[in-house]
């Protein structure tokens, strides 16, 4: 089960917010302050953290367990929205959501960082495939047949997977995998698309694992 | 006083008195010198001797008192002559003419001397060089001949009028060599004062990191060193309100982001309550109680947002980095992140960007901002339409990205409608970036374009 560290001052919001990651099948550490944050240290898979606790505060607290543990991911929650609190913020912190803020909103943000640090042991299922993140292994449910995938499709999969149900602009795709930059006209992309569509999709020509969000990118939607 | 002399002014002024009291001093010196000189110049002759007069008036007489004319008489007399003018030269032509007795004569004088030769001899030397006296022997008898006398002019000449004839360069070289020390050091002490002028000026050009002016050092206590103090001052005055300026600025901010997050937190709280209220079974009534208090806590935040930032951009305090970027890059990923958001309210959400030939010199946060203003609009205030469209337009002219949607438009009365405050950020913030924008509105749906003009 996955281990959310979560240190908040507010009871009322605290609790909440305990309460519905738990019942989003999530396990959670809940601390009114930074206090006795080192005997939580060895078996946590995330941190959400407010900024403006008692004794220290949640800058200097995600920067001392980005400093431990650099593969933790650290979500900063805080009412604080001025842009500079922000920048400051994702200067060490993997994310910075705002209060007042949606439930599921920050269900998906920790999904989404728990995906980024493949610290997330369940398979996902999308469609027709079953996809486990970790060892990128694709099982097509129909068939129960393994996909393979090669080289750059591979890469460019793994991409999709990581930003699981985030549009992606065809430069953030193209700039990802291949690590250079995107000019614009370059057909290499689209190519790489449809021959991963052709091995992923039921019907390449009506695709529904890799949605094209027109003038935009693309998305692989849960 | 002692100010007084390290000023430029006693500095100049000290100059001007040195000229002129050298012009003086020069002046006691050249008398002292010619004076000096004039008497130790040696000289044979006594200033009566130097005497044209008595030199014309002497010889007439003593030739006309010589009684026994005869070659040893005048031989003697010329010798006389000679023991106190040993620069002279005599001669004795007799009474027919004939060259007789001469002493120290260098040019050759004819033998046999003509009426003719004779008038033209006195009319060479007459007012002429040598200086020549002609008298006949014995009295008014012209038998006996006459005798000359010549003597160079130079050597009659006093020992003043020598020493300027000898020494009168040098005193001229010596006072243009005075006047040009003078336009020397004039020079330099004007070169000098116009060197530290521009050493001020190019020290005053440079800037600190923090774009203020760097402080000066200060070598001389004289008017420049004054006006290099003053600078300093000014630059430490400038230096302190500045700091006095950051120091409320930073007060400020703090000021605004503490409010912002109290006024967040129980927002916070209401919106924890209110889902968990709608987590339980509840009748429909409290149920859609429940929805608008979630509307509403959402409205509010994005007031409060607002408000902070409309108080930030009023007080010209919102932080502005612009540089340049790939809008359209910028754009489609912007888009991407609100995308989800319009599907899930039922919109369909059309894009058509085309590259721009120019980039944008804008802030991505101003950017971000002014998007999430006007897209938010949309979402609460043209839901009706459920349609929205980011296209690109370029012409010569400018480039715009256009944001339409097919609501009500902006007259139409909203259930979220507000004070406009979104719209004056948006408003102040494309101002803020140099950018122009355009609203048009009608029952149809609203077009706004944000424009980059070249």
């Amino acid at each position: 089960m996955v281990r959310i560290l979560y240190i908040e001052d507010e009871k009322e919001i605290g609790s909440w917010v305990s309460e519905d990651l738990t019942d989003r099948g999530y396990e959670v550490i809940w601390l009114q302050s930074g206090a006795q944050l080192e005997t939580h240290l060895s078996n946590i898979d995330i941190a959400i953290l407010d900024i403006m606790l008692p004794g220290l505060d949640g800058f200097s607290i995600g920067k001392r367990l980005k400093k431990k543990l650099d593969d933790l991911p650290v979500l900063m929650l805080s009412a604080r929205s001025a842009v500079e609190d922000k920048i400051e913020g994702l200067s060490f912190a993997d994310d910075y959501l705002t209060k007042p803020f949606h439930p599921d909103e920050l269900a998906a943000r920790v999904e989404v960082l728990l995906r980024r640090f493949q610290k997330e042991e369940a398979a996902l299922t999308i469609g027709h495939l079953r996809i486990y993140p970790q060892s990128m292994l694709i099982i097509n449910a129909n068939t129960a047949e393994e996909i393979t995938l090669t080289g750059k499709q591979f890469y460019l999969f793994q991409f999709f997977i990581r930003h699981l149900n985030q549009i992606l602009t065809k430069e953030q795709l193209y700039e990802g995998v291949w690590g250079e930059p995107y000019l614009e006209g370059d057909k290499t992309l689209m190519v790489h698309i449809r021959f991963l569509r052709e091995k992923l999709e039921q019907n390449p020509a009506t695709p529904t694992i890799i949605e094209t969000i027109r003038g935009i990118g693309y998305r692989v939607k849960q | 006083m002692k100010r007084f002399f390290r000023s430029l002014l006693a500095k100049y002024m000290l100059i001007i008195i040195a000229a002129l009291l050298f012009i003086q001093v020069a002046y006691f010196i050249v008398v002292i010198l010619i004076t000096g000189i004039s008497h130790n110049l040696e000289t044979d002759y006594t200033v009566e001797e130097t005497k044209y007069t008595t030199i014309e008036e002497n010889w007439h007489d003593e030739a006309s008192q010589l009684q026994d004319v005869s070659a040893a008489s005048i031989t003697q007399f010329f010798k006389d002559w000679k023991a106190d003018y040993p620069d002279a030269a005599m001669f004795w032509v007799d009474g027919d003419g004939k060259l007789r007795e001469q002493l120290a004569v260098d040019e050759n004088l004819p033998t046999q001397w003509t009426p003719s030769y004779t008038a033209k001899f006195i009319k060479a030397r007459y007012d002429n060089n040598p200086f020549t006296v002609i008298a006949f022997v014995g009295g008014e008898d012209e038998s006996n001949g006459f005798i000359v006398f010549e003597i160079p002019r130079e050597v009659l000449l006093t020992p003043s009028q020598k020493t300027f004839n000898q020494y009168g360069m040098v005193f001229v070289i010596g006072i243009a060599v005075l006047v040009l020390l003078f336009i020397v050091i004039s020079f330099l002490f004007f070169r000098s004062i116009r060197k530290r002028l521009l050493q001020l000026q190019d020290a005053m050009e440079i800037r600190d990191v923090d774009s203020l002016p760097v402080q000066i050092q200060v070598r001389k206590q004289d008017e420049i060193g004054q006006l290099e103090q003053t600078f300093n001052q000014m630059v430490q005055e400038l230096k302190t309100s500045k700091e006095r300026e950051q120091e409320e600025e930073g007060l400020r901010r703090e000021l605004i982001a503490n409010l912002s997050h109290d006024l967040r937190t129980p927002l916070t709280k209401i919106n924890a309550q209110t889902f968990k209220l709608a987590k339980k079974e509840l009748p429909l009534d409290v149920q859609q109680s429940v929805q608008t208090l979630t509307a509403s806590v959402q409205n509010m935040d994005g007031l409060i947002e607002n408000l902070m930032s409309y108080t930030l951009l009023m007080a010209s305090k919102y932080k502005l980095e612009r540089k340049e970027m790939d809008i359209i890059r910028f754009t489609r990923r912007y888009i991407a992140s609100w995308y989800p958001a319009f599907e899930k309210a039922g919109f369909q959400f059309e894009v058509d960007m085309h590259p721009f030939d120019h980039q944008w010199f804008v802030d991505p946060n101003w950017m971000h901002r002014i998007y999430d203003n006007l897209l938010q609009n949309v979402l609460r205030h043209a839901a009706n339409g459920k349609y929205v469209k980011m296209c690109t337009q370029s012409t010569d002219s400018y480039d715009a990205i256009v944001i339409m949607d097919k609501g009500n438009g902006m007259n139409e009365d909203s259930d979220h409608k507000g004070a406009g405050i979104g719209l004056s950020i948006v408003d102040k913030m494309v101002k803020g970036l140099e950018l122009e924008w355009k609203i048009d509105s009608s029952a149809d749906g609203t077009t706004i374009k944000i424009i980059n003009c070249y």
